[in-house]
């Protein structure tokens, strides 16, 4: 139950598995020079916006128990900060703004740590539900920069998105996939990595052997937040308007869910294989835009049901950690009943 | 005074509409209690019970509380079904599993209404759904008072039935200490069934006065399930007064917000309030 028996620690290897990375990320990012079909490009471009959402889900989620309902609070926050820098009186360049939304995301984050992470388990789930709710009535409501809007509701066009080509934004994408693929290498074999594990595990035995259970836990929510601000921002650049409904929709979180249970939950190229899988219905529910969160919520159902490790997870026949296993084990010592339920 | 008399119907119609959330909160707390799974798809339940009524009104001319004859033992055995054959399937995954499978099941409500309502705004338009009358300065509209009037009656026949009759002791027992309840002779997974089915069974019934009381649109369950929340935390776990309390809390939140800063923030008003009592109160008032 320590630790998991595929995590390598040694700095050597992942090493070695870097530089298979690099070479992917520089055939990736070649790819626009060497004219592949727009859209592929937009294939792409959207797997890897999904990816760095997913694998920040699945750092908190599945690496550290922290069950964490509100994606779209921080891809929502980061884009409207981007689009609203973008307009009088900030009028900052696009660039500067994707970082600012990477930054009040954070920051946000660390905000909303306050209350959340008093909670545990499943009431830290509700906590978070509550907020992208929240962020949505104040966003309807609040107009930070005022006359030029679109619609009815607090709707924006980004600004200065026409100097950007699909190529920028394809290689921006790239850009935030490999960082939070990178991410989670090291987040998972350094001392944060061991400490989000050891929480999720037991925070009463973490905490007695030293961790500081609020400061690692925040660090990671922190971490995820800022890569999904930025991810946000891009996606944003790349639609060119952002309103509160959907930015702070359960799209997000459904496309996060999603890529990471399919792909297997705690597990590191889980949302990888996850995510091409969302990509793919995402393209392919198009043409049945009516029934598409149907079908998803049917999928999602069916996945948790008979595949509750995912697919990557089903493959290897990995039995530890898993969705929360803490929760499920204390369930298990205290509830003789639950004995005769074994998953494997 | 003068202060006075303005909050009166404010208050009033907060203490009122409260009653409504009671009625919401109490199914998503017996599933909660009982099964110790988040039910997120509690609120889309309800509106789907508000569109069946919905459809029974304009389809065949039912009047919307009579509906109920039809509507409650829909949602029972709807509700009888998925616990028994696919929540229970999840809970014995994990805890998580279940809350994403109620996520799902939520997804697949939305848009189910969606698709057979469209997502336009419907609301049950009955002759005596506009009416009000007033009781000195105050103005009481007669839904608010039905929806109180209701959330006594679901109260108190909720309390009797785990007092008196075998299968409420029998939930209670489950809820208190599953793995004595199963060494007892109860068959635990059976007892989730009707939990989750009388759940739903009090969704029916707060779908209908939902429906009376505010417009509602396919994806209006969000905000109701939040409410819900903040009633379920506030009141504590398993504690029917509690869960009054909680829910005439949350109606004053929601009418006394709307009263000093406006319609639209007023269901701002109730969010902040739910995360105030995550974060202050987790175990609620009545917690156990």
């Amino acid at each position: 139950m320590a630790v998991r028996r595929n995590m390598k620690f040694s700095l050597p290897r992942m090493q070695r598995g870097l530089t298979r990375w690099i070479i992917v990320l520089v055939v990736l990012a070649l790819f626009p020079v060497i004219g592949i079909p727009h859209s592929w490009l937009l294939y792409i471009f959207l797997f890897f916006i999904y990816l760095a959402m997913a694998n920040m889900w699945n750092l908190l989620a599945g690496y550290s128990g922290l069950i964490m309902l509100c994606p779209a609070a921080f891809i929502g926050l980061g884009g409207y900060t981007m689009t609203i820098l973008t307009w009088p009186p900030f009028n900052m360049p696009v660039f500067v703004g994707v970082i600012a939304g990477g930054i009040v995301a954070a920051l946000f984050a660390a905000l909303i740590s306050i209350p959340v992470f008093r909670l545990r388990g499943i009431y830290f789930a509700i906590g978070t539900l509550v907020v992208p709710e929240i962020l949505r009535v104040i966003f309807l409501l609040w107009r930070p920069v005022g006359g030029a809007l679109h619609g009815g509701g607090a709707g924006y066009m980004v600004k200065g998105v026409t100097g950007i080509t699909m190529t920028e934004v394809y290689w921006f994408a790239l850009v935030i996939g490999f960082i939070s693929i990178f991410l989670m290498r090291y987040i998972l074999r350094s001392k944060l990595g061991l400490g989000l594990a050891a929480i999720r595990d037991n925070d009463v035995s973490a905490s007695s052997t030293g961790i500081n259970i609020f400061n690692v836990k925040l660090t990671a929510f922190a971490i995820a937040a800022f890569v999904m601000g930025i991810a946000g921002c891009i996606f944003y650049i790349f639609q060119g308007y952002i309103e509160p409904s959907s930015a702070y929709g359960i799209r997000w979180l459904l496309t996060c869910l999603l890529a990471t249970v399919i792909g297997g939950e705690g597990i590191e190229e889980g949302p990888i294989l996850g995510t091409i899988v969302v990509v793919f219905l995402h393209f392919f529910l198009a043409r049945y835009a009516g029934i598409s969160l149907l079908i998803q919520g049917v999928i999602l159902i069916i996945i948790m049901l008979f595949l509750p490790q995912g697919i990557l997870g089903a493959i290897r026949g990995i039995r530890g950690p898993g969705l929360l296993s803490r929760l499920r084990l204390a369930s298990r010592s205290s509830n003789p009943g639950t004995n005769e339920a074994t998953e494997d | 005074m003068g202060i006075l008399t303005d909050l009166a119907t404010p208050i009033t119609m907060g203490i009122l509409l409260g009653g409504l959330y009671v009625v919401i909160a109490l199914g998503l707390s017996l599933v909660f209690g009982v099964v110790r799974e988040m039910n997120v798809a509690h609120g889309d339940w309800v509106i789907l019970g508000s569109y069946l009524t919905y459809a029974m009104m304009t389809g065949i001319g039912i009047d919307p509380i009579l509906s109920l004859v039809i509507g409650i033992p829909v949602l029972f055995g709807l509700g009888f079904v998925i616990q028994k054959y696919v929540l229970n399937k999840a809970f014995k995954i994990s805890i998580d599993a279940t809350l994403i499978v109620c996520f799902g099941i939520s997804l697949i409500i939305q848009n189910f209404a969606q698709i057979m309502w469209s997502p336009l705004s419907r609301g049950l338009t009955t002759p005596y759904a506009l009416h009000s009358f007033d009781i000195g300065l105050v103005h009481i509209p007669l839904v608010y008072l039905l929806d109180f009037v209701i959330a006594l009656a679901v109260m108190f026949v909720l309390r009797a039935f785990l007092k008196r009759t075998y299968l409420g002791k029998a939930i209670t027992a489950a809820s208190q200490d599953r793995g004595a309840a199963h060494l007892m002779g109860i068959n635990t997974f059976q007892v989730y069934a009707f939990a989750f089915a009388i759940a739903m069974a009090m969704a029916a019934v707060a779908g209908v006065f939902l429906g009376l009381t505010f417009p509602f649109t396919p994806t209006s369950g969000m905000s109701f399930l939040i409410i819900a929340l903040g009633v379920v935390v506030l009141g504590g776990l398993g504690s029917i007064l509690g869960t009054f309390i909680g829910g005439m809390a949350f109606g004053l939140a929601q009418t006394l917000g709307g009263h000093f800063f406006g319609v639209t923030a007023q269901m701002l008003v109730a969010y902040v309030m739910v995360l105030i009592v995550l974060a202050v109160i987790p175990r609620g008032i009545f917690g156990r």
